[in-house]
């Protein structure tokens, strides 16, 4: 196991608590040693896997320091590296296997660091072996998912889907750093391995079909989205169905929501969106005594001029009545609402879900902030009631066939629907609190994690993080991580496209990846088979098996 | 004396040893690796100091104001009160075919005979840096330029590796100094010119 694993120093100095320091080989470069990348410290008994988090210049002798060896000196340049002038690196170390536990070619689980090395223990490289041996590998079982590589080597990296389905998750990053391609991998690795069931809001539609790729990228101008890679897995659903027939894509579904489906819990979260004062949800209350679930449907339908009548008929003052009605006219404009509907959104979903379908949900031009958090919310708020009752039946009959799917819902923009305020108020807080009790989890993807509830992201079991370089944002990406500083530096240090830290409960410990590539290679991984003409037919015979005629 | 000869121990002790050279004048180069061989062991020396000086130690010389030539032609007699001697510092000795870098259990035997190191042995003693410990204990001549010179003198055998030599000489020397990084300084600048 020895060979040809390259030495870069020894350990000099350190602490459990404050990190090891490594005195750097006089023939390793300094500008060899990156912020991030893994080395392996041998130690007698154990094997310590460790992160980069620092490097420093250091001197035994301040004179040197006032009196450089001008550029011709070379001999003296040459003779104080490494000796009088030296590097110091300085590691976090994360990991720790026992040697005498080594198996080669098993998977030698690694566990917590309780102690440290003694001095001058050799440091080298790490190299694939260790990669895998930490992060596990997709040799070694169906719960591992290759996500992509450490920086400086080509061993893939793993997360355990297992793991990462327990919690809820978030991907954050600045906008343009790639969270949507992030995304995209994560959601095909859940669905190539079987582990979730996912309900994708996709509010740009940007998962289901094809996008175009940013200029920069590769000469082919689109990606295959998750409808095309997985065929008949994945269900497309739409709520603007032009505008899916003006780009051309085949959607299996249309959905509409009755206006009888609104309670004044989904106003109440948008408060702040449509601008209604506390005083109007009040009212709405008043209204709701009155007309139960056709509150809305009844509001909606007042003559403008009759609204005084009317509000005093439920007792409410004049005015918020009128506000409330001003207000909430913006939802005739929604297509996707109507008085009636044939096929309930919902009982479809469900039984998408049954099947292991995987469901995106495509907003097309409707993809305002409002009718966004609006159907999310609605949709969200009764598949949760479906499910708890699903869990409670479950528990009484204890039968395997009532074991309800485990779903994950994906949304974007969540620092609207999870700030301080709204995590209150709405479903997706409730789910991110009760962790997977109710067998629903969330998949986060934000820029502003700072706008978050904190309580929140403390349970957001694995993060992903793109470049983000507001303090706010990364503390708050950090919040309820221990030992946080160190990462801080490696998240400022991210290159704007393809690198992201992951950490959490679905890798032993945090590493910086550069992301896998998402192009034919991954396409093939994933099982793809390009396209032929028998394909769509497929398509539509089996669009009209699982929906009938549409 | 054979013909190879370049002196005979004229005084001895543990680290040092003195020797009249066999031409006035001519002694080995400060900063030149010498041996004296004698029948079980060869040990080897580091030469420190030269002088040439009256043979008579009341009568000093003085200054007869004639060129060279002259004043051999004319005084031959004074060159016959002269000697030239040298001192060096013991680095190593051999025997039985080790080379051990460490001070010989027995001073070199009076009238051994000196001898000039070949570029192989020179070679074999500066491949460990311990000679260069024995150089600072000298002190009673500047010890940056015995060390220069000696360096210069050994780089010499190395022909292509000589920057390497050079530099790791340098790194062991770091350590020798310590903080003294005016010493360090010295020595690297002496050597490179």
């Amino acid at each position: 196991m020895e060979y040809g694993r390259r030495q870069v120093g020894v350990i000099v100095n350190g602490s459990l608590i404050g990190g090891l320091e490594m005195k750097l080989d006089p023939y390793c470069s300094v500008e060899d040693v990156r912020a991030g990348t893994f080395v392996v410290i041998e130690g007698e008994k154990s094997r310590f896997f460790c992160m980069v988090t620092d490097v420093r210049l250091d001197s035994t002798n301040p004179q040197v320091l006032a009196n450089p060896p001008d550029e011709t000196a070379d001999l003296m340049r040459q003779v104080l590296h490494g000796t009088t002038t030296y590097g110091t690196v300085c590691l976090r170390p994360l990991l720790m296997t026992a040697k005498e536990d080594d198996i080669p070619e098993q998977h030698n689980e690694p566990h917590v660091v309780k102690t440290i090395p003694a001095h001058f223990a050799v440091v080298r490289e790490a190299e694939e072996d260790d990669v895998s041996q930490v992060f596990g590998s997709e040799a070694y079982s169906k719960r591992y998912f290759h996500i992509g590589r450490p920086l400086d080597m080509e061993t893939p990296v793993c997360i355990n889907l297992e793991r990462f389905t327990e919690r809820s998750n978030g991907i954050f990053g600045k906008t343009g750093t790639g969270k949507t391609f992030l995304t995209r991998l994560v959601l095909a690795g859940l669905i190539q391995k079987k582990q979730a069931v996912n309900l994708i809001f996709d509010m740009h539609s940007e998962y289901g079909w094809e996008v175009q790729k940013e200029a920069e990228q590769q000469q082919q101008g689109f990606v295959k989205g998750l409808k095309q890679l997985f065929g008949v897995s994945v269900a497309s659903f739409t709520l603007d169905p032009d505008s899916a027939r003006r780009r051309e894509v085949q959607s299996d579904f249309t959905v509409k929501i009755p206006y009888s489906q609104i309670t004044v819990e989904d106003i109440a979260s948008l408060a702040e969106e449509l601008n209604l004062h506390a005083t109007a949800v009040e009212s709405a209350y008043l209204i709701v005594n009155r007309y139960k679930g056709n509150w809305l449907s009844t509001l909606l339908n007042q003559d403008p001029a009759a609204l005084k009548e009317f509000a005093e008929e439920v007792g409410a003052h004049p005015e918020s009545i009128s506000a409330l009605y001003r207000k909430l006219s913006r939802l005739k404009t929604f297509k996707f609402l109507a008085e009636r509907v044939a096929v309930d959104a919902v009982e479809k979903i469900m039984e998408c879900i049954n099947k292991d379908i995987h469901i995106v949900l495509e907003f097309g031009q409707q993809s305002g902030f409002l009718s966004y958090m609006l159907v999310a919310n609605i949709l969200t708020r009764r598949i949760h009631d479906l499910y708890v009752d699903k869990t409670e039946r479950y528990q009484a009959t204890k039968r395997p066939e009532d074991k309800p799917k485990h779903l994950v819902i994906t949304i974007e923009e969540a620092h609207k629907f999870l700030n301080p305020v709204a995590a209150r108020q709405t479903i997706f807080g409730t789910i991110a609190r009760e962790m997977r009790k109710y067998y629903v989890s969330l998949l986060i993807i934000d820029q502003r994690p700072s706008s978050i509830d904190d309580e929140v992201l403390s349970q957001v079991g694995t993060r992903i993080t793109a470049l983000l370089n507001d303090e706010k944002d990364i503390n708050a990406v950090l919040t309820g991580v221990s030992n946080a500083s160190w990462l801080r530096s490696v998240l400022a240090s991210l290159d704007t496209k393809q690198q992201a830290l992951v950490m959490g409960h679905a890798v032993p410990m945090p590493i910086v990846i550069r992301t896998r590539d998402y192009d034919e290679t991954f396409y093939a991984a994933v099982g793809y088979t390009p396209e032929g003409p028998g394909l769509k037919q497929k398509a539509a015979a089996n669009i009209t098996d699982l929906f009938g005629d549409c | 004396m054979d013909e190879a000869a370049i002196g005979e121990v004229i005084g001895s002790s543990s680290t040092e040893l003195t020797a009249e050279s066999r031409q006035l004048h001519i002694a080995p180069p400060f900063g030149s690796f010498i041996k004296v061989e004698q029948r079980h062991e060869t040990i080897y020396a580091v030469v420190f100091n030269a002088s040439t000086q009256s043979l008579d130690p009341n009568r000093l010389a003085t200054a007869y104001h004639l060129p060279e030539e002259e004043l051999r032609a004319e005084h031959p007699q004074i060159f016959e009160l002269l000697k030239t001697q040298f001192e060096a510092v013991t680095i190593g000795y051999e025997h039985a075919g080790v080379l051990r870098h460490h001070l010989p259990p027995q001073p070199p035997r009076l009238h051994s005979f000196v001898y000039a190191c070949h570029l192989t042995e020179i070679r074999r003693l500066t491949a460990y840096m311990g000679f260069l410990r024995a150089l600072m204990r000298v002190d009673r001549v500047p010890r940056d330029e015995l060390i220069a010179a000696t360096l210069r003198n050994a780089a010499t055998v190395y022909g292509e590796d000589e920057r390497r030599f050079l530099v790791q000489a340098g790194k062991e020397l770091v350590k020798l100094v310590g903080d003294d990084y005016e010493m360090l300084t010295s020595i690297l600048q002496r050597v490179q010119s």
